[in-house]
């Protein structure tokens, strides 16, 4: 009886949990299939009275959003595949080598976690410009990588750590060089962390809004959430519906990697931000 | 062996960086393309805006334009950034209060010399007004007016049996709050009316306040000592109690409208749940167009006079940055862009004045229908606001005024103790902008 | 070979490894962030030139009264989400790791705030809060729980505790994972020689959860404090600091300072200070909590 009661209760919880968490989504799906007239009648049914897909007609027509989702794509796939390239080797020295320079790393990890970026733009937009990088996707992914390296490394060397140092000296008495030991005997092991960096990389290209509206200057090179930010206009007014229609296209993608990768996910980020 | 590979290494990395961090010197090319940001959002003006650009680039192939579609929300991010790293576009679209500031700055190109005189012949005196520095040159040309105005519900008046005013007669303050009191409905007298005579969006406050108060007689700034600075007299508090009382004692403009931006008024007024909206832009009859359904008649009333009908000149503006490589052939865009027949297609699409003098005289803005003509009679009417080209205006507006404007409006706090405020805050950041 | 050294100064078979990392880092990170810094020592102002005024910024902000406005803001929206988001994280993570029937498709469910770009999350709250047409005034008005519609993001008493409910939405997610994860990696047995014992729920989740969790715990919770000190899109998107300020973070303050006013020299001071200030925080915190290095 008890136990029945508990589990009553746990389930109860659990749907409370989700409706905060989903129903805005849920909102914005309603949304984005009524016509501008019943959105601004003012009242808010969940159903549409009069189901339209004029709004995602607009999206896909008139803005042609597919443009800026697939450079989205791209600059994400770039960012996470070269943002584990280069922190496997680091964040393995990182363990296996102390000296200054991880003091060093840890001070940068901090202060560019910190340090407000819009005062760092100036800069960084020379310098990609004088290696030819502003206006490119390549110069965008770069950044991103720069951008998500400080948590990134965090986590892997928490893997890392947790790989025990006798399976490398093994390699190395059968004569492996230490770029065999690091990609042959780490990266499978670093496998669970190597698919949450590349998750959180990701999610953090496609979503980034600042670097990629300064950055691109080409209406062809815009990525997704500057072209979002076309469907507002004067003193805080908004095509809602064709708005709403847009956030759905856009949040579905970033659902369905994440699904797939969850399960990698959930074991991948704990281990490595807190195994010491 | 192994130092010198370490050597050249070292060696091949300071080459590099180096190179990198030589500031600013490559130059970018962005070749003989005339780039043209623009902040047109909604369908029918930005289908304008590509079929103008379209004819540009079908005659002049040599110099083509590249439409890029920016928005209002963060255009003030990219030309900041844009401006201080050099890659600037060769035209942009933005506002007058604010082109002012980046001319102080040296940002942008005196227009005044690129422009034809023929251009600049038919472009209304008003408009001028809103871009011209303290040292004559022009920032940017200006194209549609952001004038305001009041907007009325047509059934709601005929049911009350309330006649508009005409130009010849227009509506005092006490009489437009009398009209109001006559709308306003409270059936169950519970203090919480149904339907609100009026409502005001003050969320941005500083803005709309100063603009409505050019026509009470309330100023709010003062020249002292070749010095502008913020003193609040018995007119300006007279003004600011007015609009008060007519939210709280009348109960006739909707309170929660007080704390809602213009636009964000809009749907109740196509609700009818108030029948008037007070300084709101003449755009936002593109809203009622769009959204209102067909039963509701709406118009716009003569401006009203208490001591003249006088509002501050703002509009909107295409201006070339100094940085730019294409400053004459930008100019001729825009010249090409703004002619008499494509900046009739804007004004119309946008909802806004055009700044033509032949346009305005033109029987297509002269008609009362949608109430065109006020718009255009308000145009007469445009001043030079005496804040604009204040330095620190800006964050004036933000930090200072609107803050206590809304706290003023929100019955937060006394007229003694709001002058008080007002007037210390406002030397503090004025003075952050003398050197 | 490979052995673990104690601190030295210096390891060329390090610097190779890390060579990859180091290149962009100091091109495109480490140089841009001195500048920033530097910035923070200069009176630099758009349109003027830059010049070193050492200390002046700092001595200024002493009598800036927006400044420490945005500040104690900074600090109570921080604390309160931070601390909202880790109890509702680790009830959820709780509710995930025990076995029902939803679980599956519910760990997918909760993560769609992290999926949607902030931008998006921030429009979509602001359409449900609205006046006239936002869903929880029409609801709480047809309760007959209010007669008059709040205006929620802009009015003195309702600014904060909405953005703090977006915030808390957006942020939980994230938190709930980290927890989950740590949850998972408890072992079974922990649990059943606790049963053996006696323990109720309570004293299962006191004494065996809490000190399991205590390392993830720590590092959500001090990422969250620095991710939650500096937010900006969403709350700018939002209220724009409004009204009167009392939304207004010190990344807000900064931007406005920079952005708006053009005072670059000023808001990298500001950004020099959140620096500072989170830096201690966070090491008094983690002090206290490992008593051991953090990286």
């Amino acid at each position: 009886m008890k136990n029945l009661f508990f589990g009553a209760s746990k389930n109860i919880l659990l749907i409370l949990y989700l409706l905060f968490l989903a129903f805005p989504l849920l909102w914005v799906l309603s949304l984005s299939f009524k016509s501008s007239m019943e959105i601004y009648s003012g009242i808010p049914n969940l159903i549409p009275l009069a189901p339209t897909t004029q709004n995602y007609y607009s999206v896909f027509f008139d803005q042609n959003i597919l443009k800026s989702m697939s450079n989205s794509f791209i600059v994400g796939i770039i960012s996470s595949i070269g943002v584990v390239l280069i922190s496997i080797p680091a964040s393995y020295s990182l363990v296996r080598y102390k000296t200054y320079l991880n003091k060093g790393i840890l001070g940068w990890i901090l202060v560019s976690q910190i340090f407000p970026v819009i005062l760092i733009m100036v800069p960084l937009y020379m310098i990609l410009r004088n290696l030819g990088l502003t206006d490119s996707l390549y110069g965008l992914s770069i950044v991103y990588i720069v951008w998500t390296l400080p948590f990134v490394l965090w986590m892997m060397q928490g893997y890392v750590k947790a790989i025990p140092i006798e399976l490398e000296e093994a390699a190395l008495i059968d004569g492996a060089s230490r770029r065999q030991v690091i990609f042959k005997v780490i990266m499978p092991l670093l496998l669970p962390g190597i698919a949450a960096s590349a998750l959180f990389a990701f999610i953090t290209a496609w979503n980034e809004f600042f670097f990629a509206l300064v950055l691109m200057k080409s209406q062809d090179l815009i990525t997704l959430p500057v072209d979002l930010a076309r469907f507002t206009g004067m003193e805080g007014q908004a095509r809602t519906g064709p708005l709403a229609a847009a956030s759905i296209i856009a949040t579905i993608p970033s659902l369905i990697i994440f699904s797939i990768i969850q399960k990698w996910f959930t074991s991948g980020l704990v281990s490595g931000a807190v195994k010491e | 062996m192994k130092s010198k590979k370490i050597f050249c290494f070292v060696k091949r990395l300071l080459i590099f960086l180096l190179s990198v961090f030589a500031y600013g010197c490559a130059e970018n090319e962005r070749g003989d393309k005339i780039v043209f940001v623009s902040l047109a959002w909604q369908e029918q003006s930005l289908a304008t805006h590509k079929s103008i650009v379209a004819e540009w680039n079908e005659l002049h192939a040599d110099k083509p334009v590249e439409y890029v579609q920016s928005n209002w929300n963060s255009i003030h991010d990219y030309l900041i950034t844009s401006f201080e790293t050099g890659d600037v576009p060769d035209v942009f679209h933005y506002e007058s209060s604010i082109i002012v500031d980046f001319a102080l700055r040296g940002n942008l190109a005196n227009m005044d010399t690129l422009l034809s005189d023929e251009f600049k012949r038919d472009i209304h005196e008003s408009a001028w007004k809103s871009v011209k520095s303290a040292d004559g040159s022009i920032s940017g040309a200006p194209f549609l007016l952001e004038s305001m105005v009041v907007i009325y519900n047509q059934n709601h008046f005929r049911e009350r049996g309330i006649v508009p005013p005409t130009f010849e007669e227009p509506w005092d303050w006490n009489k437009l709050r009398e009209i109001a009191k006559a709308l306003t409905i409270d059936s169950n007298k519970d203090g919480w009316p149904e339907r609100y005579g009026a409502s005001i969006g003050l969320r941005s406050s500083a803005n709309i306040l100063l603009n409505l108060g050019i026509g009470y007689g309330s100023d709010f700034f003062e020249n002292k000592n070749n010095e502008r600075g913020v003193v609040i007299d018995s007119v300006d508090i007279q003004y600011l109690n007015m609009i008060k009382e007519i939210i709280f004692e009348d109960k006739s403009i909707s309170p929660t409208s007080v704390t809602q931006s213009g636009p964000g008024t809009i749907p109740s007024f196509i609700n009818g749940k108030n029948s008037m909206l007070i300084g709101i832009g003449t755009w936002a009859r593109q809203q009622l167009v769009e959204n209102a359904p067909q039963e509701l008649e709406w118009g716009v009333l003569v401006p009203i006079k208490e001591k003249n009908q006088n509002q501050a000149a703002n509009s909107q503006t295409l201006s070339i940055p100094a940085k730019s490589k294409n400053k004459k052939d930008a100019a001729k865009f825009i010249e090409f862009f703004l002619s008499k027949e494509n900046m009739a297609k804007l004004a119309k699409s946008d909802w806004m004045s055009p700044t033509r003098i032949s346009l305005l005289q033109s029987d297509q803005f002269q008609t009362p229908q949608y109430g065109w003509a006020i718009c255009t009679y308000i145009v007469d009417k445009l001043i030079v606001g005496k804040w604009l080209t204040l330095p620190g205006y800006a964050e004036w507006k933000s930090r200072v005024a609107n803050p206590l404007f809304q706290e003023y409006f929100s019955n937060r706090m006394s007229s003694k103790e709001f002058k008080l405020r007002m007037e210390e805050e406002s030397k503090y950041v004025f003075s952050r902008y003398k050197r | 070979m490979i052995q673990k050294k104690s601190y030295s100064s210096f390891d060329i078979n390090q610097l190779k490894l890390l060579i990859p990392v180091l290149i962009p880092v100091i091109v495109l990170s480490v140089f841009p962030l001195i500048r920033g810094i530097y910035l923070g020592f200069t009176d630099y102002r758009l349109g003027s030139p830059i010049q070193f005024n050492g200390f002046d910024n700092y001595v200024n902000m002493l009598n800036d009264i927006y400044f420490w406005k945005s500040f104690q803001v900074g600090f109570l929206w921080t604390f309160i989400v931070t601390f909202l988001q880790i109890i509702l994280g680790l009830g959820l993570a709780v509710l995930l790791n025990s076995k029902m029937r939803l679980t599956k498709l519910s760990r997918v469910i909760i993560l769609i705030p992290w999926a949607m770009p902030p931008i998006i999350r921030g429009i979509m709250w602001k359409l449900m809060y609205d006046v006239d047409s936002g869903v929880f005034n029409y609801l709480l008005i047809d309760m007959g729980i209010i007669n008059q519609p709040i205006n929620w993001l802009n009015s003195f008493e309702w600014a904060i505790p909405s953005i703090i409910v977006v915030g808390v939405w957006g942020e939980m997610p994230k938190a709930a994972i980290f927890i989950l994860a740590g949850l998972q990696t408890m072992s079974k047995n922990l649990f059943e020689a606790a049963r053996l014992d006696g323990a109720n729920a309570w004293q299962e989740f006191r004494y065996i959860i809490l000190p399991h969790l205590k390392p993830v715990l720590a590092a959500v919770i001090s990422l969250s404090f620095i991710w939650n000190f500096n937010t900006f899109g969403l709350v700018w998107v939002l209220t724009q600091g409004g009204p009167g300020g009392t939304t207004r973070l010190p990344m807000l303050a900064a931007y406005e300072e920079a952005f708006r006013y053009g005072n670059v020299g000023y808001a990298a001071a500001i950004g020099n200070v959140v620096v500072i200030a989170v830096s201690v925080a966070l090491y008094f915190y983690l002090r206290h909590q490992f008593k051991q290095r953090l990286v």
